[in-house]
Parts: structure tokens; sequence; C-alpha cells
């Protein structure tokens, strides 16, 4: 989480990064360590909450309309998206990222599901012996065999049908013709 | 002077500094608990809101040493105290109105 969030740190402009880019990882870093109390669903939120809020992060040119709401009046207390704050990239970008994000959190959780569920099922799993793996190849022959099979049912069907093209050999008219040479006539 | 609505991450985060300088991380924690939870700011958002009241004057920053490393540390300005002392204004007179077209309503 923190490489990521220090790579996209370093998307920010050179004079911004300089001037908050340490202390926003130092703030990132204890908001991850105080998540890791909360359990795995708070830190998935907690991660895409930050990513983000730092893609919508980047400081734009206007300053101070952002501070206020651009409408005459508008409930402060509405909820008012954090990312409407500062936008400086596309929000499908936004919505992307997050997802995927998600995705690959979603996968990791899964992964240590299985992994635990096998340790629990299974727990004397040894390496597969060099025997064990020639016991399979009789099995491996036997699909081969039957693919081969299989497709040459296919082609003598095909055959029948007339489709192959095979047949149009017959048709080849193979005849000399005195000062033109062999020529090919189907 | 501008007289529109702050936002709401705005508003929280001038009421967090309004009673003591704060750093980054305190200021996050502050407006979780303000808001009970409701409101989470993150990290980006947090900056670029501390960027823009600092480029207006609002706040300003400071360093302090806080034990092995030091700690920049934000404070409301005078200006920023005015701004935020005229929102409170605005949201009294609107919750006093909806209070009083609510309670007449009822009776």
């Amino acid at each position: 989480m923190l490489p990521l969030y220090h790579f996209l740190v370093h998307l920010y402009p050179a004079t911004y990064r300089g001037q908050y880019g340490e202390e926003m990882l130092a703030v990132l870093s204890e908001v991850l360590t105080e998540n890791q109390k909360k359990g795995v669903r708070a830190q998935i939120v907690s991660a895409i909450c930050e990513i983000t809020g730092l893609l919508c992060g980047p400081p734009s040119r206007s300053t101070s309309a952002s501070l206020r709401v651009p409408f005459a009046w508008k409930n402060p207390f509405q909820g008012e998206s954090q990312c409407a704050l500062i936008s400086g990239f596309p929000k499908a970008t936004v919505t992307l990222m997050a997802l995927v994000l998600l995705a690959v959190f979603l996968a990791i959780a899964k992964g240590k599901d299985i992994q635990a569920s096998i340790a629990y099922a299974n727990p004397q799993v040894s390496p597969i012996h060099p025997t064990q793996q020639l016991a399979l190849l009789p099995t491996l022959l036997l699909v081969l065999a039957f693919a081969c099979l299989m497709g040459a049912f296919g082609w003598a069907m095909l055959f029948a049908l007339r489709r192959t093209g095979s047949q149009r050999l017959s048709n080849v008219d193979v005849s000399s013709r005195p000062g033109s040479g062999t020529s090919l006539s189907i | 002077m501008d007289s529109a609505p702050i936002t709401e991450p705005i508003l929280l985060i001038l009421l967090s500094l309004a009673d003591q300088p704060r750093h980054g991380y305190a200021i996050l924690r502050d407006t979780e608990t303000m808001t009970e939870g409701r409101l989470r700011l993150s990290t980006g958002t947090l900056y670029g809101a501390l960027h823009r009241l600092l480029a207006d004057g609002w706040i300003e920053r400071f360093h302090q040493e806080d034990g092995s490393r030091g700690k920049q540390v934000y404070r409301l300005t005078t200006l920023g105290r005015r701004n935020l002392q005229q929102e409170i204004t605005r949201l009294k007179l609107i919750t006093r109105l909806a209070s009083l077209r609510v309670a007449r309503k009822e009776t």
C-alpha cells in the first residue's frame, strides 16, 4: 500500500510534492498502522478512500473557489463528495483504479482463505513423486488419442460431405498442349 | 468579501484548528471524531484542502519539534478565524429559521 501511495505522490507537481510529500506519507503510515487493528474490511475501505482521495487531490490552479460552495446556498452537511473538492483526474480513472484495487484485495483475501482451507483439509500434502508423474502418462496419451480420433472423425465427415476440397483433385485435368506447355484446369 | 458557504471538509478542518494548532494526522482524527465517523478525510483530500487554505491565507504552517522528529503544524490566521466566524453566524441564522418554521408547522 505504502509503495503504491509513494508512486502516486510522485505524480504530483514537484513543488507540491516537495512541500507536502513527506508529510503525506508520514500521515498515511500512521493511518495504515491504525487500520491494521481494525481488520481486513477496514483496510480495504481505507485503501480505496486513500487512493481515491489522492487521485482527486492534485491541486488545481484556482484556490479560493474550492473553499466555498460554488452555488448560492447549499446544505453544508449534506455529505459533499471529498473528490469534488479538487479534481485533477477524470472521474472514470478514479472509479477504475478503485475497482482494480478492490479486485486485488478480494483476490488476496480469497487466496488466503483457500490456503487456509487446504492446509486444514489435507495437512499431509507432500511433493509429487516422479513415479506419480509417470502414472499420469497413460491418461495423457489416452486423452491425446481421443482428441486425434475426434479430429479424424470430423475430417471424415467433412470429406463425406465434399467440403474438404480433396475431392476436387480428381477433377484436375492435366493435359499438355503444343506450344503452351502444361496447363491445369478444374 | 465572499459570503458563499464553506464546503463541509473545509469547515471541519477550520473547526479542528479553531481551539488549538494541529498536525495533519491530528486533523484527520479530529474531523472523524467531530462527525462521529460519518466523514473520514483521506490524506490526499486533507492536504489538497490545506494547500488551498494556506494559499488563501486562512491558515499558517509552522514547524514544531515533537519527540524524535519534527512535525508541520497548522493554525488559524486572523482571516481564517473571521471567515469561520462568518460561516458559524450564517449556519446559526439558518438553524434558527429552520427551527421557527418547523415549530410553526407543528403548532
